[in-house]
């Protein structure tokens, strides 16, 4: 019985295995179709999307545009995360609830919701449609993440390091940076990674606040819109194979640095 | 150096901090750093107000801030105006989305779908989080967690898109069927509410498994062993002990995954058709246009907003009660 059970279980896993890998391999592999003509089945085979792409200058830059937004929201936001954090878990205080609620505001509003609340709020600001915008909601965006892995660090922190710094008279903000900062390395480095990956991704924000110079989702996304074509294919996959790798990576890392620390 | 004193509970004298050669020593003894830590750790109320300050001042400004300037918006006659003209209070913007029914479907439309598509995800995803929880050594089950982690790293618009060349007309999907004799002609499943649904699974599911997986993780496994030696068939171990241990699981897991879902503007757009147009694709139409229509915009947002939170909250008591239900 309990055998049978876990035989029909593993099939289930193993079926929802295909279903989330087969469309990305099918993805991957009309990236060498030698057909502008996207379907199957794919009778020749080549490279030259993807020498096209990487000699298409309008593809590179805005790969690079990509990126730097996000790296620089990446910075804000775990900056800003990790004192938010220190906050949530230094003490209860008058309202701890309800800033917990507001901390995590970003994260539950629906996409579509947010990228329109951020336009209407940047034009507020005055702040033009472009990099800024999107760098800003990015960041704003994504502090819930890098707040909650933080925290989660936090709590399991002894607290007798700091009161050991404290006794031999380092003051709060060289025992802030002398031991709860690198005790908490790992827990920024992952949610860096997870920030980075999370704008890099991002299509709803960057396509509201963005202005004529797309971020890769939205080149992307307008693209499709006029039709597909393999060069699609072969940025699609470039991308993957980068955020699929450093997604592992970090994974790796968080886990091995977790183990370390215990 | 005296402040320093005071401040790390009355130790006798003045304390050294580190290494006087050092950096952080060199900080320490620093004239204009001393004066500033004195300052700020002159008492702990003030200290933890200088904590506080900077994240409170950002919470309330970016975190509420768009929000509430959503809601104003929202009850403006227009936005944004003419320099001379003046700004009105109007809910004229909620007027129009309860006076027009061309409206209520692409509304009603959205919450059923995610309603359904968040179903689907759990019925799902239930069995694999239970697989990998029940059935799998610990060592396997971070690897095989690991490998259903990986596409999801992937963004949204590279997934949707590998979606649409599964299922196009000379999709792989099409081709294997035909292959297998089952079809003489392509079976049109792109911008129908079937790809629609499958892409938005697609993309939510992880959302769902991990919540479901961390309850069914915790839920000892000796709870189930005493059900069986007292008798308890399968099913029933499954339905008293399991499923109730593991509400909490679900009811977030669902939130989740719901509130994604209504969210979503680039997969609806590229893989739904007119028949299936959503929500978030009647809001987004307020703001291709010149930007008259921003207080019509705005308060669809608002709308959508309170709707989804409200189905949401009764989701999550409801849940809270058939848990307590079952408990007692």
């Amino acid at each position: 019985m309990r055998r049978g059970n876990r035989i029909v279980l593993a099939c289930i896993y193993w079926a929802f295995v295909l279903y989330v890998f087969v469309p990305l391999i099918l993805m991957i592999l009309m990236g060498f179709k030698d057909s502008k003509f996207i379907g199957f089945p794919i009778r020749s085979w080549t490279f030259d999307w993807y020498t096209g792409i990487f000699s298409d200058a309008e593809v590179l830059y805005t790969f690079g545009y990509s990126v730097i937004i996000a790296l620089l929201s990446t910075l804000i936001s775990v900056a800003v995360g990790t004192w938010i954090a220190v906050l949530l878990e230094s003490r209860k205080f008058w309202g701890r609830a309800f800033t917990f609620g507001l901390m995590v505001l970003p994260a539950l509003v629906p996409g579509i919701i947010s990228a329109i609340a951020f336009r209407i709020y940047a034009r507020w600001l005055e702040i033009e449609p472009g990099m800024g915008a999107i760098i800003w909601s990015h960041a704003v965006h994504n502090v819930p993440f890098v707040t909650l892995v933080v925290m989660a660090r936090l709590s399991t922190m002894p607290k007798s390091q700091i009161e050991a710094a404290r006794d031999l008279g380092a003051d709060p903000l060289i025992a802030f940076l002398r031991i709860t900062l690198p005790y908490l390395v790992p827990a920024i480095l992952g949610a860096s990674i997870f920030c980075l990956l999370l704008s890099f991704d991002d299509f709803v924000r960057s396509f509201f606040l963005g202005g004529y110079e797309p971020t890769l989702p939205v080149l992307i996304f307008a693209m499709l819109r006029s039709g597909m074509s393999p060069e699609i294919n072969a940025i699609s996959t470039v991308a993957l194979v980068l955020t699929a790798a450093i997604g592992i990576w970090a994974e790796r890392y968080t886990r091995n640095a977790n183990k370390g620390s215990l | 150096m005296s402040t320093e004193g005071s401040v790390s509970n009355d130790r006798e004298g003045p304390v050294k901090t580190g290494d006087e050669r050092s950096f952080w020593g060199r900080l320490a003894n620093w004239g204009p750093y001393q004066t500033l830590m004195s300052f700020v750790t002159i008492s702990p109320r003030r200290q933890f107000f200088i904590l506080a300050a900077f994240p409170i001042l950002w919470l309330l400004t970016q975190h509420l801030g768009p929000m509430l300037q959503m809601l104003r918006v929202s009850l403006l006659d227009a936005y944004p105006v003419a320099p001379d003209v003046a700004q009105e209070f109007s809910l004229e913007s909620y007027f129009k989305f309860f006076g027009d029914p061309i409206f209520w479907m692409p509304l009603f439309r959205t919450l059923i779908f995610a309603a359904v598509f968040t179903l689907c995800t759990l019925l799902i995803t239930y069995p694999i989080a239970y697989f990998l929880a029940r059935h799998v050594s610990r060592k396997n089950q971070m690897l095989l967690l690991l490998i259903l982690l990986i596409p999801f790293w992937v963004g949204e618009i590279v997934r949707t898109y590998a979606i649409m060349i599964l299922l196009g007309n000379t999709g792989a999907l099409n081709l294997a069927l035909k292959w297998l004799g089952l079809i003489d002609r392509p079976i049109p499943f792109m911008y129908t509410s079937f790809s629609m649904g499958l892409g938005m699974v697609y993309l939510t599911a992880l959302y769902m498994l991990l919540p479901l997986y961390s309850a069914l993780e915790k839920l000892p496994k000796s709870f189930n062993e005493a059900a069986a030696d007292l008798g308890a068939g399968a099913w029933s171990r499954f339905r008293k002990i399991t499923l109730p241990l593991t509400i909490e699981g679900i009811s977030s897991g669902c939130t989740l995954v719901f509130l994604i879902s209504t969210g979503f503007y680039a997969t609806p757009v590229l893989l739904g058709g007119p028949s299936t147009t959503v929500f978030a694709e009647t809001i987004a139409g307020f703001f291709h246009v010149a930007g008259d229509e921003w207080p019509t915009g705005a308060a669809f947002a608002v709308i959508m907003f309170i709707v989804a939170l409200l189905v949401t909250g009764v989701f999550q008591r409801l849940m809270k009660s058939l848990r307590k239900g079952e408990s007692s």
